[in-house]
């Protein structure tokens, strides 16, 4: 059986992350959201998988290169129209039932291998979730899907699509019909296909986790951390204290005094210290320089950061190349955050900074801000707005 | 140039020489063609690259045989030009990589004694001498046949009459031998052979091997046993692919932050405020010598030329940049020099005779290289890898900025051990280096920006760069880059330079492209600017990004990162390739591999 | 009859104990697996020998040469790009007729062998307790019928025994194999093609030793040293003790004070003593030492290592090269008495024993007074400085100072 997977989209509400990489090459645990997913479906017993692509496809193709044991076709989705016309671009791949998913959703292997195995023509996994997906609300009956609502009104029914389906390749007759009418959602074509009848088999995803919103990442890369173990590479010097699961990679140094309790994942080619302290959940790329008395929890650092003495940074994510000067304070907090006109609550969010901007001495961030990619952000500043990229702060 | 390979075993080796070809098309795609024996030699040539001729022929029997693939040095490209060239009698095969100084004496003799030629290349005369030679075995026939030639030469060599033997000869030219099971291989470089031994031995000059699939026998050219010694080699060969860009050069284009990165890993430490060698160069750098020499050739040569600028002035030791292959023509080599040769692929011929000159002469040795186990690293006394992955566009692009980043960090080393900079400024410049990978990734965002000159030079029938200091050198790459993908004439000069001559070129319809860095050359090249638009021309300035001044005079500019000013050369070097990537991208040209050019030169 | 035996894989779940060897050339009672294989095949009247090597080949083809040492012939085949055992076997085609095909990295005993090789067309079968660990070997009276892939819920407890007899017709087949969901060709699903046309003999095995884990590899020098007899090849000093089976190479030094229990097998040119330690079940390589007041135990110290001064190294592997500092040991056992889990290549595992040192590669330099935690496995050319703790996966090259 093949697996198509959707990794054409730019994921414009996780800006300004996705300005220079598609949404699901976003590193949490330091590796991409995709390569989760790309792994689940590989130990599911699949080896033959179909990877549309579009935006910035070629951070994807270079990052799989040399990935051993399955093998990738790539389509190309040259307008992004929506998820039915993305798998409409694979159709002369696929000739016989398959599976669809998104390469932004991590999905556990167990949930695959059980649509893998359900006989029905016709089959989708849900959630039980309090919010409602973007993939829409499910109502069920009788273990079959009966309708499927993509925006809701009212917050109702507690099922959620994890737009991940098993499909028949006749499939592409329906989704063709309904291109021509402009019509290019898959929950769409599905809902299309209940009303005439068709039995689509329902089951209940193990694990399923979205990211929509540049805050998913730090709850993303908490969940996902508790996979990595405890692995040690590099340089650790004396009077260096780890406890728990921490990961350091080659040519990584940690200087003497640094406290790590993890899970911790840091990456290669790191200076980490003297005298620093990283605390769980915490996840760290490669190259990156943390100097002493640091305090660093429950974030997502990529790779190529700096990050200069006395600063204090929690639940937060910064973007590769990003310099942030002494005594930065990123404060975790509620809030509430606009994004593409829509408000949502954040609980304990820290910063959200792009890559390569610049942030001075001193500075401090109000809780749940995003402030772009290269910006530059003067010393003493303190941030209680978003800031958009290439903006300079004076 | 030329990729050779020899092949000895129980294997079809039709499919191993074809695939082992494919590793060395980098060496040279004008043609390519294998010789099979199997009770009968059969020989398949074509013009054009590797996937032509796996195409076009048909599927050969036989386990062993001879494979080439061809830069014309002498003789066009065609089909009978092709290798193997076979003897007059069609029994013998030879592929050949190198030049035979005396090929015409030697034609005219074979002529007078009836023998008619096909092709107009110096290899067809290697087969005849040893068909003339032949007596009682193809061993002594080559041997006596290598007396009477002179040149240089990487040679496989079998026949009909002794079907098992492959005899393998290596003067000046690369030539190795894999050592395998029940097979053995003969190959230009040792990456072609890896998917099938990890043994290797290495051939010197004037080394006869004669090999069948299960004995390897070398001798000297008096016919003497050698004993030499099997080596295990245990890197990786990565395939490069082109992961969805349109050329392999735009990819490794877009690879620089990424190789600027690798360069610097575990090589600075910005914690403890130093830089990292491996302890051979440690031993060498700081220590007495009283003048640098770099040798190189082409875009290697003019990092050397920044690499001047820059060791000169953190470390006060003159420093003299030789084109490698005049090195051997002047200059007084003395023993308390250090010579630092600068070779991509390190088989460059010129380079590589350039060192054994410094070797000879008792200077110390340093090669900066990309190619883990290239015969450059083994002839220096110490090398430096650039780890920048491979290289595949001809034009070199990421190299260059690896390059010009090593001598940097050469030069801070240097500087640190002789004291002429303390440690806080050694601090200072390794927070500008780790800023690097971001300004990179800035230009490589504003790609509609050159885009946008791109279309104003497409159309040009000639290109000046201008620059000072340690920018003329960047005007030399630039005019390079665009001269070798473009085809468009360009020259770079030293602005200074302009009004002793070149000025006469001058007219609107030579575009000149001026780099403006804010520094003490400013006021000097706004000049320039100045006199270079009172002839016309349109003028592109590629100036700081600070600067506003700039707009004033130069009808485009395209601007870089501001950073510690040694670095930001860097920024510039990836403006240029972008241009001239983006002119031959207009102008419909081969970018990966442009006309009449190969990866790596290995002949004089 | 020749015997291919296949000893090509790098043996990834062996880590760190294979980045400087193939998991063929891993010795247990201080002769690698594949010696084993050889010598039972050799008494099982075998004397032609094809090996399939690949990773690392040349450790293989240093140690075993043309086989003149044990009167036989060995011709050596390279895989080159690890494509597969069917792929390997399709290899040999041109060199043999009538063959058996075992897998080196698992000791067969040598009437086994001789059984299959008198059957023509037939393969090797166990009975296991764990088959959920193997593949499952579906056989209809005494014909195998189809060879099942490793599954959570076996519907049997045999399994395929890694030990076949073919001839040219396999080859055929082997042609016809596609690539496995593992992107290989597995001399498996060639197997499963040949029997829907021909037939293919099962025959039980009654001797059986395999090693997928380091930790196994503990249990394997065990079982061959309970079998192995008294061997002392050297002078002993007065004063040491030698009690139970005993085995000691040419060359060795026991000095006085020096307290073996057997089973134990040292190697040539070690120095032992004074005043040691040596219990049961442990294997010295050659040119080791095991100096004063060092206690070792239940464990495999291979090549030209040093347990030099005051060491306690009970229930572990320490590759070759290594260097103990004085005063360093490696513990055993958790204070909570519970089994000891470990970190390989990232992944955690149950080892199931109660008692579980450390695993080291190859040159690992551990200066003194310091510790490795039960159940820390150590990369090779690790350097751990002195009076430090190694815990967990130590990767290759790292310092721990």
């Amino acid at each position: 059986m093949k697996a198509i997977i959707l990794a054409a989209g730019e994921g414009k509400r996780l800006r300004p992350f996705t300005e220079t990489m598609p949404k699901v090459m976003l590193p949490v645990a330091n590796k991409p959201i995709l390569e989760y997913v790309v792994d689940s479906v590989k130990n599911s017993g699949i080896s033959d998988i179909i990877m549309v692509v579009g935006y910035k496809k070629e951070v994807i193709m270079e990052y799989f290169k040399d990935y051993k044991d399955i093998k990738i076709t790539y389509v190309m989705q040259e307008k992004q129209l929506g998820t039915a016309h993305a798998l409409l671009q694979a159709k002369k791949h696929l000739k016989h039932p398959f599976i669809v998913l998104s390469g932004d959703n991590i999905i556990d292997q167990k949930s695959i291998s059980k649509l893998i195995d359900e006989p029905s023509k016709y089959s989708i996994l849900i959630k039980e979730h309090s919010h409602p997906s973007k993939y829409g609300v499910v109502f069920v009956e009788k273990n079959k899907l009966k309708k499927i609502v993509e925006k809701p009104k009212q917050e109702t029914g507690k099922f959620i699509s994890t737009g991940i389906y098993k499909l028949p390749n006749t499939i592409f007759n329906y989704i063709e019909t309904l291109a021509s009418e402009g019509v290019y959602a898959l929950s769409s074509v599905i809902q299309f296909i209940v009303d005439s009848s068709e039995e689509i088999r329902v089951i209940t995803a193990e694990s399923w986790m979205d990211i929509v919103y540049p805050w998913d990442l730090i709850r993303v890369n908490e969940a996902m951390i508790h996979q990595s173990s405890a692995s040690t590479s590099g340089t650790i010097e004396k009077g260096v204290v780890m406890k728990g699961a921490v990961s350091i990679g080659k040519d990584t140094t940690i200087y003497s005094g640094c406290y790590i309790v993890g899970p911790v994942v840091i990456g290669e080619g790191c200076e980490i210290g003297p005298n620093a302290c990283i605390f769980p959940s915490t996840t760290i790329g490669d190259n990156t320089v943390v100097h002493p008395f640091n305090e660093i929890r429950n974030s997502v650092i990529m790779d190529d950061v700096h990050i200069a003495s006395h600063s204090t940074i929690s639940h937060s994510v910064i973007g590769m190349g990003t310099h942030i000067g002494n005594n930065f304070s990123a404060i975790p907090g509620d809030t509430t955050a606009e994004i593409e006109q829509e408000f949502k609550k954040l609980k304990d969010t820290g910063v959200m900074i792009g890559e390569d901007s610049i942030v001075g001495d001193g500075v401090a961030t109000e809780p749940g801000i995003i402030i772009g990619r290269q910006c530059k952000v003067s010393s003493l500043n303190r941030i209680t707005k978003n800031i958009p990229s290439k903006a300079n702060v004076m | 140039m030329c990729g050779i390979i020899g092949y000895a075993g129980f294997r079809n080796a039709q499919s191993v020489l074809i695939e082992c070809l494919k590793r060395l098309e980098y060496r040279g795609y004008d043609s390519a063609g294998v010789g099979i024996i199997d009770k009968k030699l059969s020989v398949c040539k074509e013009v054009g690259e590797i996937s032509n001729l796996e195409k076009n022929i048909p599927t050969m029997k036989g386990t062993m045989g001879i494979g080439h693939t061809r830069w014309a040095t002498r003789g066009k490209v065609s089909k009978e030009n092709a290798h193997p060239q076979v003897s007059g009698n069609k029994k013998i095969a030879i592929i050949h990589n190198g030049i035979i100084e005396n090929f015409q004496s030697l034609k005219e003799e074979l002529q007078q004694k009836g023998h008619k030629f096909s092709s107009q290349t110096d290899s067809e005369i290697i087969a005849h001498v040893i068909e003339e030679e032949y007596a009682d075995t193809l061993e002594n026939a080559v041997c006596s046949a290598l007396k009477k030639i002179k040149g240089s030469y990487a040679l496989a060599v079998i026949s009909e009459q002794e079907p098992e033997k492959i005899i393998g000869a290596r003067n000046e030219s690369p030539l190795v031998i894999g050592v395998g099971d029940n097979e053995n291989f003969l190959a230009s470089d040792i990456t072609a052979l890896l998917n099938y031994t990890n043994r290797v031995i290495y051939l010197d000059d004037g080394e006869i091997v004669v090999m069948t699939k299960n004995s390897i026998r070398v001798i000297d050219g008096k016919k003497k046993k050698l004993t030499k010694k099997e080596k295990i080699v245990n890197w990786d060969v990565k395939d490069a692919e082109k992961s969805g860009f349109d050329h392999f050069m735009l990819k490794e284009i877009y690879d620089q932050p990424e190789s600027i990165r690798q360069l610097l890993r575990g090589r600075i430490s910005e914690i403890e405020e130093k830089i990292n060698f491996p302890e051979r160069v440690e031993s060498i750098l700081g220590t007495e010598y009283d003048s640098i020499h770099i040798v190189a050739c082409g875009t290697s040569f003019y990092a050397g030329l920044v690499g001047k600028y820059l060791i000169e002035q953190l470390t006060k030791i003159p420093v003299f940049v030789e084109l490698a292959s005049e090195f051997r023509y002047f200059g007084i080599k003395k023993d308390t020099s250090l010579v630092v040769a600068v070779t991509q692929s390190g088989e460059t011929a010129d380079t590589l005779a350039a060192l054994r000159e410094a070797k000879s002469a008792g200077c110390k040795t340093i090669v900066i290289t990309n190619v883990i186990g290239s015969t450059a690293t083994r002839i220096a006394d110490a090398y430096i890898l650039t780890q920048s992955g491979p290289e595949i566009g001809v034009a070199a692009t990421k190299t260059f900025t690896s390059q010009i980043l090593t001598l940097f960090l050469l030069a801070l080393k240097e500087a640190s051990v002789r004291k002429t900079l303390g440690p806080d400024e050694i601090y200072h410049y390794i927070l500008q280096l780790k800023k690097l990978p971001s300004q990179v990734r800035k230009i490589l965002d504003n790609i509609d920006e050159i885009t946008a000159i791109a279309k104003h030079l497409k159309d040009a029938q000639s290109v000046f760069f201008i620059g000072r200091g340690i920018y003329y050198p960047l005007s030399l790459e630039g005019a390079l880059k665009l001269k070798e993908i473009s085809y468009i004439h360009a020259e770079g000069f030293a602005s200074g330079e302009l009004k002793h001559g070149p000025f006469s070129l001058l007219t609107k319809d030579t575009p000149v492209i001026a780099i403006v860095a804010s520094d003490e050359t400013y006021d000097k090249m706004i000049t320039s600017i100045g006199e270079v638009k009172a002839r016309e021309p349109p003028v592109i300035a590629i100036a700081d990004e600070k600067d506003s001044e700039i707009e004033k005079h130069a009808d485009f500019v395209l601007h870089f990162p501001s950073n510690g000013l040694p670095l930001s050369g860097i920024s510039i070097a990836v403006i240029l390739q972008l241009l001239a990537y983006h002119v031959a991208k207009l102008r419909g040209c081969s970018i990966d591999k442009p006309r009449n050019l190969a990866k790596s030169v290995t002949v004089d | 009859m020749k015997c291919v035996i296949l000893a090509a894989g790098e043996g990834k779940r062996m880590h760190p104990l294979t980045y400087t060897r193939p998991k063929v050339m891993l010795p247990i009672a201080n002769k690698p697996f594949l010696e084993w294989n050889l010598l039972n095949a050799i008494d099982a009247g075998i004397k032609d020998f094809v090996f399939a090597v690949g990773y690392k080949s040349e450790m293989v083809r240093n140690y075993f040469g043309n086989g003149e040492k044990w009167n036989i012939n060995i011709e050596y085949i390279n895989q080159g790009k690890a494509l597969g055992t069917a792929h390997a076997i399709g290899m040999v085609e041109k060199f043999v007729d009538d063959f058996i095909v075992l897998c080196g990295d698992t000791i067969f005993g040598k009437n086994d062998i001789k059984n299959i090789a008198q059957k023509e067309n037939s393969m090797g079968l166990l009975e296991v307790e764990n088959p959920d660990d193997y593949g499952i070997v579906e056989i209809k009276g005494k014909n195998v019928v189809k060879i099942y892939e490793k599954m959570d819920e076996p519907f049997s407890n045999v399994i395929n025994a890694g030990i076949y007899h073919f001839n040219k017709k396999i080859f055929y087949y082997i042609k016809k194999t596609d690539k496995s969901p593992r992107g290989e060709y597995e001399i498996t699903d060639s197997i499963n093609l040949f029997v829907k046309e021909q037939t293919i003999r099962g025959i039980f095995l009654k001797e059986w030793q395999d090693a997928v884990y380091p930790w196994h590899l503990l249990d394997a020098n065990e079982e061959i040293l309970k079998k192995m007899k008294k061997d002392i090849q050297c002078d002993v000093e007065k004063n040491t003790t030698l009690k139970g089976t005993v085995i000691i190479g040419k060359n060795a030094k026991i000095l006085s004070g020096s307290y073996i229990k057997g089973p134990v097998v040292i190697g040539d040119d070690c120095k032992i003593g004074p005043n040691c330690y040596v219990r049961p079940y442990t294997a010295i390589g050659n040119g080791c030492h095991i100096g004063n007041a060092c206690e070792v135990k239940n464990s495999i110290i291979m090549n030209n290592s040093n347990v030099p001064h005051q060491n306690y190294v009970g229930d572990s592997i320490i590759g070759q090269n290594c260097n103990l500092g004085a005063g360093t040991k490696a513990a055993n056992l958790r204070l909570d008495k519970k089994n000891i889990k470990v970190v390989l290549n990232g992944k955690k595992f149950d080892t199931k024993r109660r008692k579980l040192g450390t695993i080291a590669g190859d040159n690992v330099q551990i200066g003194i007074n310091s510790m490795m935690d039960s159940g820390s496995i150590i990369g090779n050319d690790v350097k751990i400085g002195p009076g430090a703790m190694a815990k967990g996966e130590i990767k290759p090259k790292t310092r721990v100072l």
